[in-house]
């Protein structure tokens, strides 16, 4: 129950009034470069874990087929 | 506030999207390419064997017959190995191989689909019943080598297993008919 002394935090639509233009944009400059360096991250230590699995085992035990 | 903000966050979060596809498509189209390679160079592809027998009678006579499973080695020295896989062994349960050599691996099955891989090695094949499961390879050590059933196929699975013997060039002998069984240690 909401009591009288709630402050606009307390509900994310009132918190979203309280947030500055200028400081969103500023985030938002950052926010893209961010989310691409953190996937990046994640995506090219997966891929280097396929490639060595790939090079340094799978390729030197042979061919089969 | 002037309403080209959102737009030009917009525009910014599409510009990332795009590189980020452009990325994706890079690692895909390399990966492909390195399959592509090793599949031209090195030969390097699934076992891929259509083969059909009939799995009610395979013990009966022909090529699965019990006297013919194991290890052959033909008059033009190509070695092959026959082996059955049922609920819940392989018969025979010991292979004996040789090191350095072309071998071929003909797998079939009497009963349910069972599956089979060799430690170390790239040997990893379905055994479905009615058709012969191929592979060829070659065994680069001398060892023993564990062979266990990786399709479960029911209760007895996990006992299911039989072991690879692969033996040095100089201690392959197989005997006058071509035959060679696991050496006893």
């Amino acid at each position: 129950m909401q009591s009288d002394t709630s402050s606009a935090a307390d509900s994310p639509f009132d918190a979203a009034d309280d947030i500055d233009e200028t400081a969103l944009a500023d985030v938002m400059r950052s926010v893209p470069l961010g989310a691409a360096v953190l996937a990046g991250t994640a995506v090219a230590l997966l891929v280097l874990g396929y490639l060595a699995v790939y090079l340094l085992v799978f390729i030197p035990r042979g061919t089969v087929g | 506030m002037s309403q080209t903000h959102p737009e030009m966050h917009e525009r910014r979060i599409l510009h990332t999207e795009l590189m980020w596809s452009f990325g994706v498509g890079i690692f895909v189209a390399a990966s492909l390419s390195m399959i592509l390679f090793t599949a031209f160079t090195i030969s390097v592809n699934p076992p891929s064997n259509v083969e059909r027998l009939d799995p009610k009678t395979l013990h009966l006579s022909g090529e699965f017959a019990e006297h013919n499973l194991g290890t052959t080695v033909g008059s033009d020295g190509s070695v092959t190995v026959r082996a059955i896989a049922t609920q819940f062994m392989f018969l025979p349960r010991c292979i004996v191989v040789p090191a350095n050599r072309r071998v071929t691996l003909r797998f079939a099955s009497p009963d349910v689909i069972h599956g089979l891989l060799i430690t170390g090695t790239n040997v990893n094949t379905m055994v479905v019943p009615g058709f012969v499961s191929q592979v060829h390879t070659e065994f680069t050590r001398a060892g023993d080598l564990l062979m266990p059933c990786h399709e479960y196929c029911g209760l007895g699975h996990s006992e299911m297993w039989a072991t690879v013997q692969v033996m040095a060039q100089d201690e392959f002998k197989p005997g006058s008919d071509g035959r060679i069984s696991c050496a006893q240690r």
